[in-house]
């Protein structure tokens, strides 16, 4: 049928079409999806803390991503009379563009093995064959901070430049974290593919996943991404108790919608790249192997990314609930202290299997070692930055001390 | 003279660029932008005509063009912005451009690691400082004016003819083009009496390969290891020393 839909156009313009369909499809069930995700949210931190959540527009309050939809479009438009006008409107496009850009190399389904244009197979990726997909997506992550940082220098407000400036520190210093953690998937495959990387794991079955072999990485990998997303708990760049909104203080209508459908965005693509690189991506035991061939097989591949990857959106839902957010030094603490000593020596480990020859299997004692080790320091360590001793003032000074 | 005869053309769009660039450079009394805008324009063009990339296929020579020209001309713009914050973003744009020449030649990962590194952290931190320097939306006052426009001009752009009269040299041409019998991939040909490295592992054969993340480890860890490793070492001395600057604790950081 494709293939027909594929001839119907003349010659120069077939190698166009699949992509363009592709890119459709991705499009509008992303946006489709992060309204409802908004809903989901908001309906599951309704249920954490014994609320209803909204409930009044549809039944159980599912028209209610409609009616945000529209009330962000038809809004009044603000742009402040003290803002920089350009950087202002560039900064919420930047921020979307980025964020589903990086989704053009995560294959959503079974990408077919022996793939061209023209033949008439969905793809299943916008751009298939990206040998460097990994290093791709963080090269295009690491360009999402500009919309931050813009927007928070063109409002020219306080609150907005220091959610700027938080917001730059921590992504350059959590991008070294999130690269790292993926260097010893690399090692272990012999590609940064991420269609390699999943084939490779479908293939050797579900012990063959790399959650067996790679469990400190994928911690570090979720949790460097979410701060890369600027999730909860990691959300320091907007922190309303202290920032109001933080960068989008001075935003409103759809340029602010435009800033959150980047955030669910990147939220999505994360909780995909989790469960392709370290949970086997389409595979699962029985239903849907390299070489289930059962009418609907295909259906069920891709169900079965989308459960997993939906899994790790309520897991990323219910930590923003469940974990309070960090104060910033601990913040950056945590990526120089923690994140990064424990991705490297994890690749290090790697290494090591892969120069000596080792089991595999003997990655899994070790990353749980690494695991229990850094515990260990963490809790033992005489003084943990978390606390933060303030030395006597001097006399004459003394009662601005207990005024702080 | 003979000399004289081959690279003498070149000097032209030189001298023109460096006027261009000065005149365009933000000073105290006004100059009018558009004289020194016209005087960039024919310095690239002239010069373009001296350096035809290629001939290569279309898409690839419109790409090629779209690229240049992005770099080229966000160059001069980030020189000669008033505004610090536009000028760290013209910066950024450069790399983008930059990295967009890398994969056209071949290069995807030295492409990808230049906007993870360049774009993604270094003017990230550019802007950062500047930010922390003049935190309104609005331009200030200071900041803004070159110190030594005129030496810098000149001094860059001898720096650039040094640099294509040596490109020049080693692509044996006449002013025409830098590469007559490229093959796929490959931005300018190997001169006549340069031998490839016989030491080197990476494979050649296959052009395909050129510019795989496997055989650009090989070439790294096995041409080069030396000059890695002393990139390396040196990081770590700079390393070491940010670390021996920085305060300690009992004098007054977190």
């Amino acid at each position: 049928m494709l293939e027909q839909l594929i001839n119907w156009f003349p010659e120069w313009a077939r190698p166009f079409i699949m992509p363009m369909l592709t890119i459709a499809i991705v499009l509008q069930v992303n946006l489709g999806v992060c309204s409802y995700l908004i809903l989901l949210e908001r309906k599951l931190s309704a249920w954490m803390q014994d609320r209803i959540g909204p409930n009044r527009v549809g039944p159980w309050g599912l028209l209610q991503p409609v009616a945000d939809m529209l009330k962000l479009l038809l809004k009044e438009d603000v742009i402040p009379g003290h803002v920089n006008k350009f950087l202002y409107v560039l900064a919420p496009g930047i921020s979307v563009f980025t964020t589903m850009l990086a989704f053009a190399v995560v294959p959503f389904g079974p990408v077919p093995r022996n793939l061209s244009a023209t033949d008439g197979q969905f793809p299943f990726i916008i751009a298939p064959g990206v040998d460097l997909g990994l290093v791709f997506i963080f090269a295009v992550t690491s360009l999402a901070v500009y919309g931050i940082i813009l927007g928070g220098w063109a409002s020219n407000n306080k609150y907005s430049a220091l959610g700027a400036m938080r917001a730059s520190a921590q992504v350059v210093s959590y991008e070294i974290p999130l690269g790292m953690s993926v260097v010893g998937l690399a090692l272990l495959t012999g590609s940064m593919s991420i269609e390699k990387i999943l084939l490779h794991q479908a293939d050797a079955g579900i012990l063959g996943w790399n959650i067996w072999f790679q469990p400190l990485a994928c911690v570090i990998f979720f949790a460097a991404a979410m701060a890369e997303a600027q999730r909860l708990p990691f959300d320091l760049s907007e922190c309303e108790q202290e920032l109001v909104g933080g960068w989008h203080t001075e935003y409103s209508a759809m340029k602010w919608g435009l800033f959150f459908l980047g955030e669910y965005t990147h939220v999505i693509t994360i909780s995909f790249l989790t469960s392709i690189l370290f949970f086997g991506g389409w595979h699962f035991p029985w239903i849907a192997e390299p070489e289930s061939q059962y009418l609907g097989s295909t259906l069920v591949k891709v169900l079965v990314l989308l459960m997993k990857s939906f899994a790790f959106i309520i897991v990323i839902q219910m930590l923003r609930w469940t974990i309070p957010r960090f104060r910033f030094d601990q913040l950056m603490g945590l990526a120089w202290k923690v994140l990064i000593p424990l991705a490297t020596l994890n690749v290090i480990c790697v290494m090591i299997v892969k120069q000596f020859h080792l089991n595999q299997w003997w990655l899994l004692p070790m990353s749980a070692a690494l695991f229990l080790g850094a515990g260990l320091i963490g809790t033992q360590s005489s003084r943990p930055f978390a606390r933060r001793t303030v030395e006597p003032v001097a006399e004459a000074h003394g009662h601005h001390a207990h005024a702080h | 003279m003979q000399w004289n005869e081959e690279n003498g053309l070149l000097l032209i769009p030189l001298g023109l660029g460096c006027l261009a660039v000065w005149w365009l450079m933000p000073s105290a009394k006004q100059r009018p932008r558009i004289l020194g805008g016209l005087a960039a324009l024919a310095a690239i063009l002239m010069m373009q005509l001296m350096l035809l990339p290629p001939a290569g296929d279309y898409v690839r020579n419109v790409l090629f063009f779209l690229f240049a020209a992005a770099a080229v001309i966000s160059a001069g713009l980030m020189i000669t912005d008033r505004n610090p914050v536009y000028a760290a973003l013209w910066f950024a744009l450069v790399t983008l451009a930059v990295c967009g020449l890398f994969l056209l030649n071949s290069a995807p990962f030295l492409s990808a690691s230049t906007i993870i590194v360049y774009a993604g952290a270094i003017i990230v931190t550019f802007l950062f400082v500047i930010m922390l320097a003049q935190q309104s939306g609005t331009a200030t006052s200071y900041d803004q004016q070159p110190i030594q426009p005129a030496i810098a001009s000149i001094g860059a752009f001898i720096l650039l003819g040094a640099l294509l009269f040596t490109l020049q040299e080693w692509g044996h041409i006449d002013g025409k083009s830098t590469n007559l019998h490229a093959e796929p991939g490959q931005f300018i040909a190997l001169p006549e009496g340069i031998q490839p490295n016989p030491l080197s592992q990476a494979p050649h054969d296959n052009p395909h390969e050129i510019g795989s993340l496997r055989v650009l480890g090989r070439s790294l860890f096995g041409d080069y290891l030396f000059a890695v490793e002393i990139a390396g070492t040196v990081l770590l001395i700079a390393t070491i020393g940010a670390i021996a600057i920085a305060p300690r604790r009992s004098q007054g950081t977190l």
